[in-house]
């Protein structure tokens, strides 16, 4: 029973990282098209700024804030400067991504060496309900995925904010002539999904501790988990998200962990092939 | 009526290109080259030349590195036939590579066949068998399926390979298989050198005269015509999805080729060998160098090889963020690679079937 229950935190805490992490690439993917190969390496961005607070002897916490705040501001900046350039050719922004995640890995793996360096849970210890101990970190990961999934359901379907969000995503010359300011509006998209990559990181980095391919590890796996969603819309992807994150962290309790892993890969893939579209189909919130 | 032939015929070729030339602009000298002036030739030649006396310059450790450069040369033409002639994003391009060369490399280790004749066939039989799988699987279907759900295939098909690889005892996990026996022909033991070089060399050639034999027949056109604009050459009636296949199968087969002399050559192969790293790798080269040429691809792998292996004595930690500006830089503003400097866009595209130019002089 203990041993059950156990595993099932094992794996919501895990799918709840996934999620976390796919809610980002989710947005950038379906609100504008693009299949940001960088994402993983502004999920690196975000733990690195904490890792930065903590070395610095600030409380882990702040890091943790601001990490959102400085990668959504660079999110901004490559938007304006590169990413709008993109637009019109799917696969040139695939691979003009990429580029820029490889420039912002191996500056980071500059910075840091070839090393993991581990960073301490800011709320340590665990919650022992009756003879089961569970971690108070990977508790609180789900608590917060929680919020921020509910704040982004919000902030899309009932802020004026989500909404010229949308109008600009659906149909951008109409948007214009209705006098949204459309290059603003992307841009802002693309932050908010930059700063959703670099919350991830943030919170995830005592669990994983830091390295240069820490993006790059849970990148695949977010392709992967948007398009069993589905693209086009934002609960698609979540859906997405969650099942490959139980998926992944479930499968190893039942089988060789070396099959799991490939399995869920060969699973999705054959999942999308014959359901294009998705767990959930069609546009919207 | 051999005047309008000649103008029909012109015409292909001439609104193939109409679409990217819009995009590209004037490009320098190459734009003034004349119609009767051919400069892909010229550039093929030099590259041949310099690569014929390579071996005759360099010290030994050099011509080691010349090789493994002519072998990812090979591998780099196999990626441009897919993305540059098909238009088709094969993000796992190292699936193919990497599986030939753990076949042969375990053709080698337990059942201890060496011998040329077998394992380079093999290799190639295996990257055909897999691409085959793979890109049956992710192109055929009543639905045709979308670039994206491609590119993200194959990258997803690469990155389990890889783990699976790492997982496996039989594959030696983490370390991959080390000390592969040297390939052999009869009694004579292929070891790093020269000989090595110039085996390597004479594939290559053999490989890329039929690869430019190839895309310049009917079928070239063909996929050309995919490559810029899918829905129309469906149109014509020809099977779009079965042409995809089958060029992403000769690819394949080419990449397995490239990645069994690549185990021979390095004498081991790891895991890494089939992931995302190498597939990515091979996406560099033949951006660099201008996909849709072939002689591109070996030009870009010679020169990020080349500068890579230069810079990583002194700057190795910079060099992949250099390289990363370098691949940006070019995507933005260079998107026909570096050839396009010397290489007119007429001259890209190219001529298709037999004999066009002839009828084309005819005309007056």
């Amino acid at each position: 029973m203990a041993n059950a229950f156990v595993a099932a935190f094992e794996i919501l805490s895990f799918g709840a990282i996934i999620v976390l992490i796919v809610l980002g690439l989710g947005i950038i993917a379906s609100m504008m098209g693009i299949f940001n190969f960088a994402q993983g390496e502004f999920v690196l961005l975000g733990a690195y700024i904490t890792y930065l607070a903590y070395a610095k002897g600030l409380p882990i916490w702040t890091g943790m804030v601001a990490a959102p705040f400085v990668v959504g501001a660079l999110g901004f900046v490559l938007e304006a400067l590169i990413i709008r350039r993109f637009y019109a050719a799917p696969i040139v922004a695939m691979l003009g991504t990429y580029a820029l995640g490889l420039i912002i890995r191996e500056s980071v793996r500059g910075l840091i060496g070839g090393f993991y360096l581990t960073v301490p849970e800011p709320i340590g210890g665990s919650i022992d309900i009756g003879a089961m101990h569970i971690s108070a970190w990977r508790f609180t990961i789900i608590v917060i995925t929680l919020l921020v999934m509910a704040g982004c359901y919000l902030l899309l379907s009932r802020t004026s904010f989500g909404l010229r969000m949308r109008a600009t995503l659906e149909n951008p010359s109409l948007a214009r002539a209705s006098g949204i300011s459309t290059p603003l509006m992307y841009g802002a998209t693309f932050a908010f999904g930059s700063a959703l990559a670099g919350l991830a990181g943030a919170l995830i980095v005592p669990v994983f501790s830091l390295y240069a391919d820490l993006g790059l590890r849970f990148l695949i796996q977010g392709f992967v988990a948007v398009m069993v969603g589905g693209i086009g819309s934002f609960i698609g992807p979540v859906a997405g998200a969650g099942v490959i994150g139980t998926l992944s962290a479930a499968l190893p309790w039942v089988m060789a962990p070396v099959v799991a892993d490939v399995l869920v890969f060969v699973l999705a893939i054959v999942f999308i092939k014959f359901r294009p579209q998705g767990l959930i189909a069609g546009k919207g919130v | 009526m051999p005047k309008s032939m000649g103008a029909v015929k012109q015409a292909i070729p001439a609104e193939i290109g109409g679409e990217t030339d819009a995009v590209m602009g004037s490009s320098g000298a190459a734009a003034e080259a004349v119609a009767g002036r051919k400069i892909l030739p010229i550039v093929e030649g030099v590259v041949l030349v310099a690569a014929l006396l390579a071996p005759l310059v360099l010290q030994d450790y050099l011509t080691v590195f010349a090789t493994r450069v002519i072998i990812l040369a090979l591998f780099a033409l196999s990626f441009d036939l897919v993305w540059g002639y098909a238009g088709i994003m094969s993000f796992g391009q190292a699936l193919f590579f990497g599986s030939a060369g753990y076949g042969v490399a375990l053709l080698a280790r337990d059942l201890d066949i060496t011998n040329i004749f077998l394992v380079l066939p093999a290799g190639t039989i295996i990257g055909l068998t897999f691409a085959l799988l793979l890109g049956g699987f992710l192109l055929l279907g009543r639905h045709p399926s979308s670039v994206i759900f491609v590119s993200l295939g194959t990258l997803t098909g690469s990155y389990a390979a890889d783990r699976l690889a790492r997982g496996w005892y039989y594959l030696g996990g983490q370390n991959g298989i080390p000390s592969i026996a040297p390939m052999t022909l009869g009694g004579y033991e292929f070891s790093e050198g020269p000989p090595f070089y110039y085996l390597v060399l004479g594939i290559l050639v053999v490989v890329y005269l039929l690869c430019r034999f190839l895309v310049r027949s009917q079928f070239g056109l063909a996929l050309a015509g995919l490559r810029e604009n899918e829905q129309r050459i469906a149109f014509f009636g020809y099977k779009v999805q079965h042409l995809k296949a089958i060029i992403f199968a000769i690819g394949g087969a080419v990449a397995g080729l490239a990645g069994s002399l690549y185990a021979f050559h390095e004498g081991f192969v790891w895991p890494n060998m089939v992931g995302v790293v190498v597939s990515t790798q091979v996406v560099l080269y033949v951006l660099f160098g201008g996909s849709g040429t072939l002689i591109g691809a070996v030009i870009g792998a010679v020169i990020v090889e080349g500068v890579s292996f230069w810079l990583s004595d002194n700057y190795r930690d910079i060099w992949p963020i250099i390289l990363g500006l370098l691949l940006l830089l070019v995507i933005l503003f260079r998107p026909l690679g570096l050839i396009s400097f010397v290489l007119g866009e007429r001259e890209r595209v190219g001529s298709f079937g037999a004999k066009i130019k002839e009828k084309r002089d005819a005309a007056p």
